[in-house]
């Protein structure tokens, strides 16, 4: 490892060649693994501003698409593209020239290509996200690891008396499991009293949220407590739908919460991200869901260290540690960064779409409400939301009959899905609250929902095998009763 | 890779093909004969060949077999993502766990966890210390100490972690050039005893098993044994370098956490580390991720076998490594014995041709080891050693780290012939890929540089790179 001072201290102005001739994974013209090499994948600085992309002369057609994509199981009803996201194999290739540069000469890699690519990345990242200083965009893992980021930092505020014990931290009900238990690791461990926000499901409209939220709030207030933190999703995972953020963010101003963050695992690329527009002092996106890139890079979106915004700290701490958090997370070690690096890459994939990554998502949404309204039609089910509250996912309630009474059995039926029928789609257990009103909504014993997710590679064929998967079910008289025990 | 079909069959005692051999087809049983030059070089020709690459402590190496397995690793996750995570992820990561555990000599696989490299691992150790001050565990002023050559990052991460929660930093002075270990052990006693007088438990001593820069080989076993002695609380070994390097053995040194990355030394791509914690240790108990998943509170193993969708392949293809290795005469202590016969030669070789000394006796060197440069050229910071490095790099296309040792003998009073007046030093390395022509080429270009009246205040300042 590098034992001087960091190349990050260097100057590191954006360029738009690297400076090893040749091996440049985003202007390769001839090099057939780089793709068509159209379209935003120019490297002089971001967009100046966040402009829709011309039309490709030719959009990608779905042959090229298949193409794309040819590295799926093609026997498998992929509809979760929700849980782990997906790659186009141009990308993949790009990633693929990344991690040769590094293994060909890794010192010459470290010194002179690491951190103008990351830069490169963040400075797309920024315009993507309507952000207004580079700065403010740092890029790691995943939305786990920035949760862990924020967490941290709030723990550190309780233990060093920054926040009193028994200060709040509010968070939804349907918060991401894993951030849950961050939670409870940092801010509880650490003194600070969790509130758990109900959210109703089947939800009808974003009053019903907003209602249960200020409730949540008020509880927060209760005996002169202060809530310190507010943990809201912007689309939660399960069950999913999407959550009025920027109402939320705003009446936690109003109702003095120190500091907002927003887990919006799912949603650059599935929806609408504007973080000064939700103004939000945390925000964090996966870019391996829903926006192609490979496993696993997200951003977190935070103010710069200064007197009125807290410094947050990487909790794996190199030598970077003090110089701000995107620095920070530029090197945490010697660690395959090609993910990060290949940001470039993905906007030429999406700009060879019709409209965009707005095209993209716009389409994918249009599908998955045809196609989950056409699944509830076919069961005689119901969706979770209104259209309006979902993105590239949406909840299908299951048909009564398959008896899911537990989340063992969510996972069970899951798993038959998977073996004999070849279909990937996550099942949600949900204890109906009051089962009398449920029957008169025209609920009856629904416990089970799918989440279907759409993506450009999805076909309706997918859907139709779902859909056939669980009729044969249905009509053979199954029920998770006889799924057998672990 | 694609195309082939699980066999869902399952054994007598209910484990699936996929669960005895892992998902990827077996590998040919490896020839009798070891690797020729010849094959090695096919194995690592993916290196930039205009490249005398003498530093494999910094970024390790990786070999084509590996990376052609992990590829394939990477495509089963690609292709159903699902299915990779219920079905493979957690029994090929237990692989990997397994065959390191028999590696180090650790008695329980519950205590060997994999993690992203020596980094995480020292974040991971140093976060449940400031939780000990935190909670009234460890007082307010006790003292953790470690030595002044630990790691950059890893002295950075005690300060953000330990010193930030109240606890009280103690750097081990070393010297250096170094002549014996005993040098190393009474610098450290004198530490504790210092600690001692002032009046403070130490409460974790973190000691290298291979320092980086300069790298010297410290004793950790009698270190770790002082330290008992002592009263330490808990002894960390970040033992970065040392898998594959020099030998590592959980029980004989007794550390109550050892961290190393097993791609500098072990073959395997960047990157991925073990972290072994005593089991005795109750600190090691209520050791976590800092990236907190749904594993949380069932151990380090779990919780570090799963922070969040990544890639995780560099975990997966430890078996694959450790064949590779086996594929040498000796297997992995071959590669480690001539790797350090050569690395010694090839210094003595340097020193002599330059006029210099070793930085350390041959026996406290491992695959690396510290060579002193001309003092005409005149290194007189960190500053100066980066950017001789870079010109090596980009002229003589020779890659080696240069130590810059601020250590003045007038200091110490020592009149050692020709330390004096040497300033820099070049760290070479010797792994598997490497010839003799590396270090001849890096005789030359410092002997050029020396003929050539070459200076480091030659070098182009910062705004002008």
């Amino acid at each position: 490892m590098a034992e001087s001072s960091s190349p990050a201290a260097q100057t590191l102005a954006l360029t738009s060649q690297p400076s090893v001739p040749g091996m440049d994974p985003h202007h390769q013209d001839d090099c057939p693994e780089n793709g068509l090499g159209r379209g935003n994948g120019e490297t002089n600085g971001p967009p100046a501003k966040r402009s829709r992309p011309t039309p490709p002369l030719s959009p990608i057609t779905a042959a090229e698409i298949a193409e794309e994509f040819s590295h799926h199981d093609l026997s498998v009803a992929r509809i979760n593209n929700g849980s782990f996201g997906s790659c186009p194999g141009s990308v993949l290739s790009a990633q693929a020239v990344w991690q040769r540069l590094f293994l060909r000469q890794p010192d010459a890699f470290y010194f002179n290509h690491l951190q103008p690519g990351l830069l490169r990345s963040r400075a797309i990242v920024k315009d993507l996200i309507n952000a207004t200083d580079i700065d403010e965009v740092s890029l790691v893992d995943n939305a786990t690891t920035a949760a862990a980021i924020v967490l941290q930092h709030v723990s550190w505020a309780f233990s060093e008396g920054v926040f009193h014990k028994g200060d709040a931290v509010v968070m939804l009900h349907y918060a991401y499991g894993a951030v849950k238990k961050s939670i409870h690791a940092y801010v509880a461990r650490a003194g600070g009293h969790v509130i758990e926000v109900p959210l109703p499901f089947p939800v009808s409209s974003n009053e019903e949220i907003i209602r249960e939220f200020r409730k949540a709030l008020d509880l927060g207030k209760a005996n002169g407590r202060r809530v310190r933190l507010a943990v809201i999703d912007h689309v939660t995972s399960m069950p999913s739908v999407v959550i009025p953020v920027k109402e939320l963010t705003k009446i936690c101003r109003q109702e003095g919460v120190d500091q907002v963050f927003v887990d919006a695992a799912h949603a650059i690329g599935n929806v609408e991200v504007d973080v000064q527009d939700i103004d939000a002092d945390f925000y964090t996106s996966n870019l391996h869901k829903w926006f192609f890139c490979p496993p696993s890079v997200a951003f977190l979106h935070s103010k710069k260290c200064s007197s009125s915004a807290p410094c947050l700290h990487h909790p794996v701490v190199s030598q970077e540690y003090g110089k701000g958090l995107p620095l920070e997370s530029a090197w945490i070690g010697t660690r395959d960064y090609s993910s990060q690096l290949v940001v470039p890459s993905v906007i030429d994939f999406v700009n060879r779409f019709d409209g965009g990554i707005l095209g993209i998502r716009t389409r994918n949404h249009d599908k998955v409400v045809e196609m989950g309204m056409m699944l509830a039609q076919a069961w005689g089910t119901f969706l979770g939301s209104p259209p309006e509250m979902c993105c590239s996912m949406i909840m299908v309630a299951l048909p009564g009959s398959l008896g899911v009474s537990s989340e063992k059995d969510a996972l069970k039926l899951r798993s038959l899905l998977r073996e004999e029928y070849r279909v990937e789609v996550p099942i949600h257990y949900h204890r109906p609250k009051d089962i009398e009103a449920g029957r008169q909504n025209g609920h009856s014993g629904v416990t089970g929902y799918v989440r279907i997710s759409y993506q450009v590679y999805n076909t309706v064929d997918d859907y139709y095998r779902l859909r056939d998967a669980v009729h044969k079910l249905v009509n053979d008289g199954f029920n998770c009763g006889m799924l057998p025990s672990k | 890779m694609d195309g082939q079909h699980d066999d869902h069959r399952v054994d007598a005692n209910g484990r699936s093909q996929e669960e005895r051999e892992g998902p990827l087809p077996k590998r040919p049983r490896p020839l009798l004969a070891s690797l020729s030059a010849a094959e090695i070089a096919e194995e690592f020709s993916h290196h930039d060949p205009q490249v005398a690459r003498v530093n494999n402590g910094s970024f390790g190496c990786c070999p084509a077999s590996v990376v052609s397995a992990q590829i394939r690793w990477q495509r089963l996750f690609l292709r159903q993502p699902d299915e990779f995570y219920f079905r493979h992820l957690h029994p090929s990561i237990d692989r990997s766990r397994a065959l390191v555990r028999q590696l180090i000599n650790a008695p329980h696989l519950d205590d060997v966890s994999l993690v992203d490299n020596a980094t995480t691992a020292a974040a991971i150790v140093f976060q449940n210390v400031a939780w000990s001050f935190m909670e009234g565990v460890f007082d307010r002023g006790d003292a953790v100490v470690m030595l002044h050559y630990a790691y950059g990052a890893v002295k950075r991460s005690i300060k953000a972690y330990v010193g930030r929660a109240g606890g009280h930093v103690v750097e081990v002075a070393l010297p250096f050039p170094l002549s014996s270990p005993d040098e190393v052990v009474a610098e450290f006693r004198r530490a504790l005893e210092l600690c001692r007088a002032d009046g403070r438990r130490v409460r974790l001593a973190v000691i290298d098993h291979v320092t980086s820069m300069p790298s010297v080989v410290i004793p950790v076993k009698e270190l770790t044994r002082i330290c008992r002695e002592e009263g330490v609380d808990q002894v960390f070994v970040d033992g970065a370098h040392s898998i594959g390097n020099v030998e590592v053995d959980m029980q004989d040194i007794g550390a109550d956490f050892y961290a190393s990355n097993l791609h500098k030394w072990l073959f395997c791509p960047p990157s991925v580390a073990f972290l072994h914690t005593r089991h005795s240790s109750a600190a090691g108990r209520r050791l976590h991720h800092p990236v907190v998943s749904h594993e949380y509170g069932n151990g380090l193993p779990l919780e570090s076998g799963w922070i969040g969708n990544r890639d995780y392949t560099p975990q997966l293809v430890v078996p694959t490594a450790l064949e590779f290795a086996e594929r040498f005469e000796g297997g992995l202590e071959g590669i480690r014995r001539r790797n350090h016969e050569r690395v010694v030669e090839m210094g003595r070789m340097l020193a002599a041709a330059w006029g210099t000394q070793l930085g350390c006796p041959p026996e406290m060197s491992c695959s690396m080891i510290m060579v002193g440069l001309p003092s005409g050229l005149g290194i007189a910071s960190e500053k100066d050693a980066m950017g001789l490095r870079a010109l090596l790099r980009e002229e003589f296309k020779v890659e080696v780290p240069i130590y810059y040792n601020k250590q003045s003998p007038d200091e110490d009073g020592e009149d050692k012939i020709g330390a004096a007046a040497v300033t820099g030093y070049a760290r070479i390395s010797h792994q598997v890929y490497n010839v003799a022509e590396d270090y001849y080429r890096l005789r030359d270009a410092i002997n050029k540089l020396v003929r050539d009246g070459f200076n480091c205040t030659l070098l182009p300042s910062k705004e002008q790179r």
